[in-house]
């Protein structure tokens, strides 16, 4: 069965949102209760003024063996056949265990409905063989989803402040090289 | 026991958290009646109306509400695709803020934090109060005493201000690309907004920010030159989200942008290194060239260096390899895009040049006019009667300023000294469209100067600080609820139109401003609107027409099926050019010899840092948003919800500033409160504030009362200030204030 991934191209990301916002309108996603399913986080390195910023846009990285899925009390969280991880609404208890534990980040707390939610890869879309809302955005190749075995060996398993992909297997790749001088 | 940051988190998030639990079931209340008429899902295609490029959008309308908007596949503007507002759009549509019924004011009283006592009325009553007022002051006072601010378009609106005489018209122009525009219509043959990133091999960009602006035609353009091998070289006093696609960043003095361009310039003619070809038989550089290589002999790299801080080597070095390592290309646009300083009207003009001189003007790889489609205005199918001659003075005093007076544009920057010192109590009746007072620099000054007039009417999609100060209200429709034919003029290698359709009924009470163009021009000046039999004008049947001469269909509602028009056509590039008096691009204009000057010369910029104001003050506009339009919209309220005080982090430790501490700006014109955002992007001599915030409207639920007005920093200025600092472009100097910073 397939495995699906992300690979991340932070020198082409444009900095739009185009992939947080079209999360947000393809899922629904509630606004003002801080759930947001991907974000684009920039970083800077260096001193002014050799300085650098990197973009990356983040959401779940459907774990091998995510911490979230250990931790969760009632079982709610599961990964279906094709890798991806989803909870599920109606076990969810609203405790955020996996908020606490999942080293990326991911799960949010919904206080509007007392559950935790993120990013479902758009599972909906993928059942009906689209690409997930914020690939399909991106207008530039920065994000881009796919099979994992198509993506596995390109760029790199990790960047800095990104936790160590040996914890929990993220299926996420990086390709760290910048635009080649002129 | 201590509040950790996390705790706070988390408190701020259950707070807002109440809030929009009130917001989603009036949000689900208004949604309901359609879902249970309609039951299906529709593809529509339709036009982006948030920024000027129109991208096309694939939009999934299901059982009457809009689900989803994706890019529309073959449009050249957007090419398939959406950025990060495109995608939120459905929010504005769906914002319960919205203004939904036309109102009036019951309490006389006028002020930002002033309950107006809204009362709801009927349109009828509304336009007939508005066009009674209209009425009122053109026949006492003349229609110098009509004040709109508003844009031109749409036609039908403009054929309404024409109708009446209308000589006081403002837009936001002068902030935006009007130096620009007047200086490539004597340069060129007029304003391009298509820059052919893609065939580019050099891109020059003097503070144009396109990234950080998110205008994503240009965005991909930049993407695409970097896949294609062109080098990018950027000055900008921020490492800006631009700057991260360049090979080399310039971190600039500001102001000081044209200082560089005038030494490249010296270096590309003192060297010859221009592209001979299209200089000799494009352009009238042999008519001139005695003047035009004295002239710029004095602007050397070493003397720029000086000015800008950019070595003098860097600067001939850069000349040298744009102008022979072409197609070169550097872009100017707007505000923060191509630095709005006073000298930026000699800065389009050397930029004009620059692309002159690399010889790429409608040329693969340079600036390039749009291949558009001719669309008849409603003048072409309804041809009016004359109409009244322009008499009056103009409040913004830009009959001082013949180009911009030619151009046709108003002045936001002039607009309150006109009002309040040039000519206090002329304006009798004012007509406020889609602008909010946040735009103009110091925006207290233009609500005192809107208190002054008797009779206020402000049309609107949202509850602004504006309509604060209204005697009526219009609630307008959004862009997803209109209909009309968009061109692509920002990318447009071959000819294209995309339809803009209503994906929804318009919601509420809400109307178009062509209705209300067609509604008081009945009521003021009927014999405008009226077709051949005499039977006033349809506006349905209007866009049916345009639709019909312009090739694109039998219908409108024949064309809003297909959605998409493209001509198959080469791109020829021209050989003759529409430039005033000449068919051949101007480097030396002639025109420019009286109230402007025939080649740019150097200035410095308005406010230069001294004792008191030892800091530069620059803003700039978030991605995510559109100038101050936008903050309200749920989606990029959360990514971006307030501004803050960006600080390099020397400065920070020398000014004992902190992360998150407040800090006061204070410059010649005020003073504003904001947290400090600590950064290593930005030079140690300057603080810079995102613009489209300190919204006080409290009818505004997300937006209302966030973050400070950049413009309260910003000081107006006199049309007799533009005389005297040569700026006949007519800058509104967004970008000239110098500051001091204070922990608070």
């Amino acid at each position: 069965m397939a495995q699906y991934g992300w690979l991340l191209d932070s020198k082409r990301c444009i900095e739009c949102r185009a992939c947080e916002t079209a999360c947000k309108q393809w899922n629904n996603v509630a606004t003002g209760v801080n759930v947001r399913y991907r974000q684009v986080n920039v970083r800077e390195a260096g001193q002014f003024p050799s300085v650098s910023t990197t973009a990356l846009s983040l959401a779940c990285n459907h774990c091998e063996n995510g911490w979230c899925q250990k931790v969760c009390p009632v079982h709610a969280i599961a990964r279906r056949s094709d890798g991806i991880v989803l909870i599920d609404a109606s076990k969810c208890i609203g405790c955020q265990m996996c908020v606490k534990f999942c080293p990326y980040q991911v799960p949010k707390y919904n206080s509007l409905v007392n559950k935790v939610e993120k990013c479902t890869m758009c599972a909906d879309r993928i059942d009906q063989n689209l690409q997930p809302a914020c690939a399909t955005m991106c207008p530039t190749g920065a994000l881009q989803w796919g099979d994992w075995s198509q993506l596995q060996s390109q760029g790199s398993g990790q960047v800095a402040t990104f936790t160590d992909p040996r914890y929990t297997t993220p299926h996420i790749r990086f390709i760290t090289d910048g635009w080649p001088a002129r | 026991m201590s509040i950790t940051r996390r705790d706070l988190f988390h408190l701020a998030g259950a707070g807002a958290g109440l809030a929009a639990g009130k917001k989603l079931s009036g949000f689900t209340d208004y949604f309901a009646p359609a879902a249970a008429a309609s039951g299906s899902v529709n593809t529509l295609i339709t036009a982006c109306g948030i920024c000027s490029p129109s991208c096309g959008i694939q939009a999934t309308v299901q059982d009457g509400a809009i689900r989803f908007l994706q890019g529309l596949p073959g449009d050249q503007s957007g090419r398939g695709k959406l950025c990060g507002k495109g995608a939120s759009g459905a929010q504005f549509a769906y914002d319960p803020d919205r203004l939904k019924y036309p109102m009036k004011r019951t309490n006389p009283l006028k002020g930002l934090d002033v309950d107006p006592g809204w009362m709801r009325i009927s349109w009828q009553e509304a336009l007939d109060t508005i066009a009674a007022n209209l009425k009122g002051a053109l026949d006492t006072s003349g229609p110098e005493s009509l004040l709109f601010v508003t844009g031109g378009a749409p036609d039908i609106w403009a054929r309404f201000m024409n109708s009446i005489g209308v000589v006081n018209r403002i837009d936001h122009l002068d902030e935006c690309f009007l130096s620009d525009r007047i200086v490539q219509k004597y340069t060129t043959g007029g304003k391009s907004w298509c820059n052919d990133f893609a065939n580019s091999k050099y891109i020059l960009l003097f503070g144009w920010d396109i990234l950080a602006k998110s205008k994503l035609t240009y965005s991909q353009g930049i993407v695409d030159a970097r896949d294609n091998g062109a080098k990018i070289v950027v000055f900008n006093p921020q490492y800006s989200a631009t700057a991260k696609f360049a090979d080399e960043w310039y971190p600039i003095k500001p102001g000081t942008d044209l200082a560089v361009a005038l030494a490249m310039i010296n270096v590309i003619v003192s060297e010859s290194l221009f592209n001979l070809d299209f200089v000799t038989n494009y352009t009238n550089f042999n008519d001139y060239a005695p003047a035009i290589q004295t002239h710029f002999a004095q602007y050397t790299p070493e003397w720029a260096e000086q000015q800008s801080e950019v070595p003098a080597a860097a600067i001939r070095r850069i000349a040298r390899e744009f102008a022979t390592r072409g197609p070169g290309i550097v872009p100017a646009h707007k505000k923060t895009l191509c630095a709005n300083y006073q000298n930026g009207t000699q800065l389009v003009h050397a930029i004009s040049i620059l692309n002159i001189l690399a010889g790429t003007i409608d040329r693969p790889g340079g600036r390039y006019f749009a291949r558009s489609v001719s669309i008849p205005g409603v003048d072409a199918v309804y041809p009016p009667p004359a109409y009244p001659p322009k008499i009056g003075r103009r409040v913004d005093g830009k009959d001082k300023l013949p180009f911009v007076l030619e151009d046709g544009s108003g002045l936001f920057s002039t607009l309150s000294d006109g009002m309040l010192k040039q000519y206090p109590g002329m304006i009798k009746a004012c007509f406020i469209n889609a602008y909010t007072a946040l735009g103009f620099p110091s925006p207290q000054r233009v609500f005192d100067a809107l208190a002054t007039v008797p009779f206020v009417a402000v049309m609107d999609t949202l509850p602004t600080d504006t309509v604060s100060y209204a005697d009526i209200v219009l609630p307008s429709a959004t862009y997803l609820e209109s209909n009309d034919l968009v061109t692509r003029d920002y990318k447009a290698l071959f000819p294209q139109v995309v339809v803009r359709q209503a994906l929804i009924p318009a919601m509420f009470e809400t109307k178009s401003i062509g209705y209300v163009a067609l509604e008081l021009g009945k009521r003021l000046a009927p014999g405008y609107f009226k077709d051949s039999n005499g039977d006033f004008i349809n506006l349905s049947t209007l866009l049916d027409e345009k639709t019909r001469r312009a090739g694109l269909g039998t219908t409108f509602d024949d064309f809003r099926q297909k959605g998409i028009y493209s001509k198959d056509q080469a791109f020829v590039p021209r050989t003759t050019f529409s430039v005033p008096g000449t068919t051949k691009c101007q480097i030396y204009v002639p025109q420019f010899t009286k109230g402007a000057e025939p080649l740019p010369s150097w200035r410095p910029k308005r406010d230069l840092p001294d004792v008191n104001y030892p800091y530069y003050f620059l803003t700039f506009i978030p991605a995510v948003h559109r100038r101050n339009s936008t903050e309200n919209n749920p989606y990029l309220h959360e990514i971006f919800p307030a501004n803050a005080a960006m600080l390099n982090t020397a400065l920070a430790a020398k000014l004992k500033v902190k992360e998150g501490q407040s800090v006061r700006i204070t410059s010649r014109a005020g003073s504003i409160v904001l947290p400090a955002h600590l950064t290593e992007t930005l030079r140690p001599d300057a603080v810079m504030v995102a613009h489209g915030f300190g919204h006080r409207s409290r009818m505004l639920s997300l937006a209302g009362g966030l973050g400070a007005r950049d413009g309260d920093i910003i000081p107006d200025q006199s049309a007799g200030d533009m005389v005297n600092a040569l700026n006949y472009g007519g800058a509104a100097c967004i970008m000239d204030a110098v500051v001091k910073i204070e922990a608070v």
